[in-house]
């Protein structure tokens, strides 16, 4: 199947030709009314009583009918196109919104905010929300999908390039609804099958320093780092998060300093999001901070 | 100041008059007012919008009171402005267009007003009240959900509106009931002005739409104060009823905010091209049909909602349907211009950018009706685009023309026509400035409603383009603000009659007296000032 961009692309191309001649031709006649019948080109005096044209008027009805009776065919095609009628599945990924979070699951695997797809197969994402509506949008992959709390619908996805397209929420969903943004890795199917791997593994790192740090803290109220006693599933799964390009759903690029800034107040970052600051002292930060980014 | 005889002349001293006032031109004024106040208000929180937009990353406004800000700046916008600037019009112009020495009910005409002016000052107290409403106009379920919106914003979202929705409801009975029953002799319902017209559908649809709205909000009041569970799905309620109530009021209100306009303009061409309406009866008609079809178009907003292919396959035929009367109109209000001797006033400049500016709306709004399309630019700031070239380009240029086409029956005074070209084109400058790049912006990935973007995205100066569109309109509207100012004042007198106009309010005097006409008028055709003033070429009609 043809990725469901390239086919709204086409539609879109379609349309957007028709509807560039007939802005043209609405606006030139306008201007072109304008311009011939201006009073102070023309005698003085009143204009003839022409009332109406039945042809007229059934012509201009029917021409749009027509235009847009085609149109509609179209549409039709490339509905059942984008769907990914006929083409079943390769894989099935849930993804489930959360304020202001995307969690993803991999047949019971978790990760979040970063999607990795094996480019050139076509993917269902099942999707549905945890509290409010969100909308999953990937711009450069073609249509958006509501994600609506007690319904689970499905968006089917394909890419043709390998390399990461950016998305975000598109459904108002509350303070932070601006930084809910997506990161989607469309890789070969070898290393996506490596990546998966890697996180079907417990945590990478077993560290003894920072680690009780961790655990002794609220994080593990809400977080989960499989291998360890954190089992939160309020937020984002943390057993890999090293491995993540941003933190926050976007709103910084994941590294040490960061991520130690990100830790020591997140309403900073994200006013509004449902992480606290947590009290702890600089060397804890320090320590956590590092710990947490090696987790790849 | 006694040179604005804006009002109906009363005893000396009496200063009460206009809170107590059922005479339907001082309803109309005191309709406008309220709709220019907050025009304003609703303006001020646009530009704080595009002020915090102008540049990535931006922490001008806070998200919460970004949020707040869109909520209300969309709310004002459509419930507090443009109805009430459209009531005001019709609640104005009505009886004089059709011979009547006032409205049906003009005790229910003042509970209307006063209605709708108290649901706005009670939704605007919300700011005072810990914080206004902050999820959107649409306010959709479960966000606005006592769980997700603890704050008491959306309760006074629902009680303002329900007020405002109660006034416009009562209102809409009493313009039906006198467009119908108190039409002067001669004057069929074949030979009434089409902004008549246009207020009679408008009316139905109000009629029609509002009160599902209504009940929406009270199942939301339910859930919120009593512990219901209409649109919480774990009480086994469903959070697309809101949605689906929610737009089949939403859908109509879009044509309830046009149609009145596409009337104004329908008078406002004519006089201007010195020939009557192209196409009469189709202009009506097709109108009728916008109505009909507007009530079975909802569900084009929720394509993403995943109703299911059949589903969406239905609305979208509809939805491409709707454009058919509304091309309609376009092409006769064009023929009628064609043949004509076209006297550019500022009234027609407006009248003819409402065309312009409207087929760009009509357009991008059937690329929205094509579900692939939709689905790929919806909840985007492509749909913002949209709206704004159906609701600024379209209504706001179509009230602009009827100013300045009827301020000089209800004030006796010309606007200058020097200041209205300044206002014209600063308008329609500042307007594409503002709004053509955000079709861009969207199809390339920005949703409404975010209260910032990231750097990278690459989406700020097309923004900043925008909100230097939108100073540009904040120009354009100090512009028209001193225009009226110097006009109530200074403004060349205008007379009875100074367009050489066709229709019964020209015939009256410039204000109307506060019966309207000396004596109820009986009329032979469409334009009857027209057949007064050439009785040698009557119209047939």
């Amino acid at each position: 199947m043809r990725p469901p961009a390239d086919a709204i692309g086409t539609l879109s191309l379609i349309v957007g030709v028709i509807a560039l001649l007939i802005f043209i031709g609405v606006e030139g006649a306008l201007v072109y009314a304008i311009w011939r019948y201006r009073a102070s080109r023309l005698v003085a005096g009143e204009a003839a009583a022409f009332e109406g044209n039945r042809r007229l008027e059934i012509a201009w009805t029917a021409a749009p009918a027509l235009i847009l009776a085609v149109v509609f065919v179209l549409t039709l095609g490339t509905m059942a196109e984008i769907n990914g009628a006929g083409v079943a599945p390769a894989m099935r990924i849930e993804a489930i919104g959360h304020q202001w979070w995307w969690e993803f699951s991999y047949g019971g695997v978790k990760t979040a905010n970063e999607l990795h797809i094996p480019v050139d197969t076509p993917v269902d994402l099942e999707v549905t929300s945890a509290d409010v509506i969100h909308t999953f949008w990937v711009p450069e992959l073609g249509p958006k999908k509501d994600m609506l709390p007690g319904v689970t619908n499905r968006l089917r996805l394909l890419a043709r390039r390998a390399g990461s397209y950016d998305g975000q929420c598109a459904e108002f969903c509350g303070i932070e609804h601006a930084w809910m943004r997506i990161r989607v890795v469309a890789e070969s199917q070898s290393d996506f099958d490596a990546w998966l791997r890697t996180q079907t593994q417990p945590r990478a790192t077993i560290e003894t320093k920072a680690e009780p740090i961790f655990l002794a803290n609220i994080c593990v109220n809400c977080h989960t780092i499989r291998g360890t006693a954190a089992a939160g599933t309020a937020g984002p799964d943390l057993t890999h998060v090293g491995a993540r390009a941003t933190i926050g759903a976007g709103v910084l690029l994941n590294g040490v300093g960061r991520m130690r800034a990100w830790l020591a107040d997140p309403q900073r970052y994200k006013p509004g999001a449902l992480m606290p600051s947590v009290p702890l002292s600089d060397a804890d930060l320090d320590a956590l901070a590092a710990y947490l980014v090696s987790l790849k | 100041m006694t040179a604005i005889p804006l009002w109906v002349r009363r005893p000396a001293g009496e200063r009460v008059g206009w809170l107590r006032t059922v005479d339907h031109k001082e309803i109309g004024v005191l309709y406008i007012g309220m709709g220019i106040a907050f025009f304003a208000l609703g303006g001020v929180e646009a530009l704080l919008l595009r002020a915090q937009l102008a540049t990535p990353e931006a922490r001008l406004l806070d998200p919460e009171t970004f949020n707040q800000a869109f909520t209300v700046h969309g709310v004002t916008m459509i419930f507090l402005a443009i109805v009430p600037l459209l009531v005001g019009f019709a609640n104005y112009l009505v009886p004089l267009m059709i011979g009547a020495p006032d409205v049906a009910f003009p005790r229910l005409n003042a509970l209307s007003f006063w209605l709708s002016l108290i649901g706005g000052i009670v939704l605007y107290f919300s700011f005072l009240a810990g914080g206004a409403p902050d999820t959107g106009w649409f306010s959709y379920a479960p966000l606005s959900e006592r769980a997700f919106a603890p704050g008491t914003g959306v309760d006074y979202y629902i009680l303002g509106l329900a007020v405002n929705g109660a006034g416009t409801i009562i209102g809409a009975i009493n313009l039906a009931v006198t467009i119908l029953l108190m039409r002067c002799p001669g004057m069929s319902i074949s030979r009434v002005p089409l902004f008549v017209w246009m207020t009679l559908v408008t009316s139905v649809l109000i009629l029609g739409a509002y009160p599902a709205f209504t009940a929406a909000l009270v199942m939301l009041f339910v859930d919120r104060q009593l512990g219901g569970h209409f649109f919480d799905p774990s009480g086994g309620g469903q959070v697309v009823l809101w949605q689906h109530l929610f737009w089949f009021f939403g859908h109509p209100e879009v044509y309830i905010m046009i149609l009145p306009a596409m009337g104004m303009i329908s008078e406002v061409i004519p006089v201007f091209s010195r020939k009557p309406i192209f196409g009469y009866a189709f202009v009506a008609g097709s109108s009728v049909a916008i109505a009909f079809l507007s009530f079975s178009v909802w569900a084009h907003h929720m394509f993403a909602v995943g109703l299911g292919d059949t589903e969406n396959a239905i609305f979208s035929a509809t939805s491409m349907l709707i454009a058919i009367p509304t091309g309609v109109k376009i092409f006769n209000w064009i023929a009628t211009m064609v043949g004509g001797r076209l006297r550019m006033t500022t009234a027609m400049l407006f009248a003819v950018g409402f065309i312009a500016m409207f087929v760009i709306g009509g357009l991008s709004g059937v690329s929205l009706a094509v579900v692939p399309i939709d689905l790929a630019v919806t909840d985007s700031y492509y749909v913002v685009a949209h709206l704004h070239y159906v609701l600024f380009g379209g209504t706001m240029l179509g009230i602009f023309a009827g100013t300045y086409y009827w301020f000089p029956k209800m004030t006796g005074r010309l606007l200058s026509e020097v200041l209205g070209r300044w206002h014209f084109w600063t308008t329609f400058v500042g307007f594409n400035l503002t709004f053509l790049p955000q079709h861009w912006l969207g199809a390339v990935g920005m949703p409404r409603r975010v209260f910032t973007y990231a750097a990278s995205t690459g989406w700020g100066p097309l923004n900043l383009v925008s909100t230097i569109g939108a100073a540009t309109l904040a120009v354009a509207m100090v512009i028209f603000f001193v225009n009226v100012v110097r006009s109530l004042r200074s403004g060349e007198i205008a007379g009875d009659d100074p367009w050489d106009a066709f229709t019964l309010e020209w015939s009256t005097t410039s204000p109307p007296p506060p019966e309207n006409f000396a004596s109820i008028p009986t009329v032979t055709g469409r334009r009857p000032l027209w057949d007064r003033k050439h009785p040698e070429s009557r119209d047939a009609r």
